[in-house]
C-alpha cells in the first residue's frame, strides 16, 4: 500500500466513523440486545430471568396478539391495493396537460405533510357518531350512521380511509416521476402505428411503470404493517384500544404493561412478517416487473 | 405549425375529468376546512347533530386557550429545536459517509455499506425496547440528547447520498488530493456544493419525518418540559382539551409550520420524494 492509499484509507474510516459508530450502538447492539431479551421475562421493575422460547409460545395462545394480527392485515390489505390504484389513477390524470394540474397536485399532496397525530385528531372528530359531519350527512339522507370507531369493522374502514387520505399524495409524486421518465417517442411511435389510448396505457405505460409500482408496493406493505399513530389516537377511547395493531400491541405490552420481554417477541414476529413479505415480493418481481 | 381544432369529444372528456378531480380534491381538502372551521366554533356549536360548516361566531380565543391549557409554547420550541438538530446532524453524518463510500477506496468498504443497507429491512419497533434501555443507562431519558442522538443515523440517507456522489467523477477528488487538499477539504469545497440538490431533498424528507415523529418521543419523554407537539396533542386529548374546538386549534397549529415550509420549498420536497423512489 502506497502512502497515498494509506492516507485515503484513513480518511475513509474517519468520514464513515460517525455513521458507523452510531449505527453500531443504536442498531447493531440494540438488535443483539433485542434478540437476547426476547428470551427473558424482563420488565422494568425486576431483573430478567431466562425463560427460553416461552414468550414466543405465549404469542400463539394470546388472543389479543391474534386480534392485533388480524386487525393489522385487515388494514394493510385494502390499504395497499387502494393506495396503489388511487395514486396511479391520479398520477395518470395529472401527467396529462390538463389545466390547474399544479393546483391539483398540491391539494392531493397536502395530507402527506400533516402530522399523523393531527390527522387522526381531525378525522376522529369527522367520524364522531353524534356530532361529526359523516354521520350528520348520513342523517340528512335518512341513514343512521354507525359509531365508527367503536367496533373493529367500521373502525377498520375509518382507519383505511384516513391512511389513504394521508398516503396517496406521496405515491402519486413517485408515480409522476416514473411517468415522466418514460420517453415521449414511445407514445409517438405507437400513435403513428394507430394504437389507441387504452392500448398505449396497457402496452407502454403499465410495463414501463412496473419498477416504480414494485418499489411502492414494497414500501406500502412495510408501512401498512407498522401502523401506529393513527390507531393510537383514533381508536384509543378509554384505557384500552378497540383496534390494536401489531405495533400498538408492542407499545401496550412494553410501555403500558411493562412486559418488555414479551413486547420484544411481538416485535420480532413483526420483523419476520415484514421480511417474509419483502422476500416474497422480490421473488415474484421476476414475473411481472419489467426492467428496461 | 398546423393548428387543429380539438374535437368535441376532447372537451367533454376534459369536463368530466375536471369534475372528477374537483370532487376528489374537495374530499381531500374537506378535513382541513372542517378542522379550521371547528377550531373557531364556540362550545355550543360543537354539539349540534346537524353540524354546520360556518361557525355561528368566530371564536379566535380557542387558539389562545391552547396556550393557557397546556405548555404548548414549550412543545413548539422543543419540536423546532429537535427537528433542526436531527435534520442538520442527520444530513451531515449521512453525507460524510455517503461521500466516503462513493469516492474513497478503503478495505471493508463494500461490506460495511452492505451491512448498513441490510439494516434498512429491520423495523424500528424491534429496536425500541433496547434503545429505551440504552437511554436509561446513558441517563438520556426525558432529554434532548435522547430525542435527537439515536435518530441521527440514517442508513437510507447514506444510500441516497452515496448514489448521488457516485455520479460525480472520481477525477475531481484525485486531482484535488494531488494538489495536497485533504478529502475533508475536497468534500467540503467541491462535493458538498455539487450535492446540494440531493442533500436538500434528503434534508426535507428528514424534516418532514422528524416534525411528525411520534413513537420514539412518546416512549422516552415523560415530563411536560420535554414533550414535542405530536406527543403533547395525543396525550392531552381528552385530559386537558375537553373542548374539541381547542384540541383542533392545537392540531392545526402543529400542522401549520410544515405547510408554510412546503409552500416555500415545494420543489425540493417534491424532488426529494421523487428521488427516494428512484433506484
Amino acid at each position: 500500500m502506497t502512502p497515498a492509499q494509506r492516507q485515503e484509507m484513513r480518511w475513509g474510516y474517519f468520514l464513515i466513523g460517525p455513521m458507523v459508530l452510531g449505527f453500531t450502538v443504536f442498531f447493531l447492539v440494540a438488535l443483539g440486545a433485542s434478540f437476547v431479551l426476547g428470551f427473558t421475562d424482563w420488565s422494568l421493575l425486576r431483573s430478567p430471568n431466562w425463560i427460553g422460547i416461552d414468550n414466543y409460545t405465549r404469542l400463539v395462545e394470546d388472543d389479543r396478539f391474534t386480534r392485533a394480527l388480524i386487525n393489522t392485515f385487515a388494514i394493510a390489505v385494502p390499504n395497499v391495493i387502494l393506495r396503489i390504484a388511487f395514486s396511479l389513477g391520479l398520477a395518470m390524470v395529472l401527467n396529462t396537460k390538463i389545466a390547474f394540474r399544479a393546483f391539483y397536485r398540491i391539494v392531493f399532496f397536502l395530507p402527506v405533510l400533516t402530522m399523523p397525530v393531527a390527522t387522526a385528531t381531525i378525522w376522529k372528530w369527522i367520524f364522531d357518531p353524534q356530532f361529526g359531519p359523516v354521520n350528520g350527512g348520513l342523517r340528512q339522507l335518512g341513514i343512521d350512521g354507525p359509531a365508527w370507531l367503536l367496533n373493529p369493522g367500521t373502525a377498520t374502514v375509518a382507519v383505511v380511509t384516513v391512511l389513504l387520505w394521508s398516503g396517496v399524495g406521496y405515491d402519486m409524486i413517485i408515480f409522476l416521476a416514473g411517468l415522466g421518465a418514460i420517453p415521449r417517442d414511445y407514445y409517438d411511435a405507437a400513435a403513428i402505428d394507430g394504437a389507441s389510448g387504452w392500448q398505449q396505457f396497457k402496452d407502454i405505460t403499465l410495463p414501463l411503470l412496473t419498477p416504480t409500482t414494485f418499489f411502492l408496493l414494497v414500501i406500502a406493505v412495510i408501512s401498512s404493517l407498522q401502523v401506529f399513530d393513527l390507531v393510537y389516537v383514533m381508536t384509543k377511547l378509554d384505557s384500552t384500544n378497540r383496534l390494536p395493531t401489531l405495533v400498538y400491541y408492542i407499545y401496550e405490552q412494553g410501555f403500558t404493561n411493562g412486559n418488555m420481554g414479551y413486547a420484544i417477541s411481538i416485535a420480532w414476529a413483526l420483523l419476520v412478517l415484514i421480511l417474509a413479505f419483502t422476500i416474497i415480493q422480490f421473488r415474484l418481481q421476476r414475473r411481472w416487473v419489467f426492467y428496461q | 405549425m398546423i393548428i387543429r381544432k380539438k374535437p368535441l369529444r376532447h372537451w367533454i372528456g376534459r369536463f368530466f375529468l375536471h369534475a372528477l378531480l374537483m370532487s376528489v380534491g374537495l374530499i381531500f381538502l374537506f378535513p382541513f376546512v372542517w378542522s379550521l372551521s371547528t377550531s373557531l366554533k364556540p362550545m355550543n356549536d360543537l354539539f349540534r347533530t346537524t353540524p354546520s360548516l360556518i361557525p355561528s361566531e368566530f371564536k379566535w380565543g380557542n387558539y389562545q386557550e391552547v396556550f393557557d391549557s397546556v405548555p404548548f409554547m414549550r412543545f413548539y420550541v422543543n419540536t423546532i429545536f429537535v427537528t433542526i438538530a436531527r435534520t442538520i446532524g442527520g444530513v451531515f453524518i449521512a453525507s460524510l459517509a455517503g461521500f466516503a463510500f462513493a469516492q474513497l477506496r478503503f478495505p471493508g468498504r463494500d461490506l460495511v455499506f452492505f451491512i448498513l443497507l441490510a439494516g434498512l429491512m429491520v423495523p424500528d419497533q424491534v429496536l425500541i425496547v433496547p434503545r429505551y434501555i440504552l437511554m436509561r443507562e446513558f441517563g438520556w431519558l426525558d432529554s434532548y440528547q435522547g430525542l435527537i442522538i439515536p435518530l441521527l443515523f440514517s442508513a437510507f440517507g447514506v444510500f441516497l447520498l452515496r448514489q448521488f456522489f457516485l455520479g460525480i467523477p472520481r477525477d475531481f477528488q484525485e486531482a484535488a488530493t494531488l494538489e495536497g487538499a485533504s478529502p475533508l477539504r475536497v468534500y467540503w469545497d467541491i462535493y458538498l456544493p455539487l450535492a446540494r440538490p440531493a442533500m436538500s431533498a434528503f434534508g426535507f424528507l428528514t424534516l418532514l419525518w422528524s416534525w411528525n415523529e411520534f413513537l420514539w418521543a412518546l416512549t422516552i419523554t415523560n415530563s411536560n418540559d420535554m414533550r414535542v407537539l405530536s406527543v403533547g396533542i395525543a396525550l392531552f386529548e381528552g385530559q386537558y382539551f375537553t373542548n374539541t374546538a381547542v384540541l383542533l386549534a392545537a392540531a392545526n397549529m402543529a400542522t401549520f409550520p410544515l405547510l408554510i415550509v412546503f409552500l416555500f420549498f415545494q420543489k425540493q420536497l417534491v424532488e426529494g420524494i421523487a428521488l427516494s423512489g428512484l433506484k
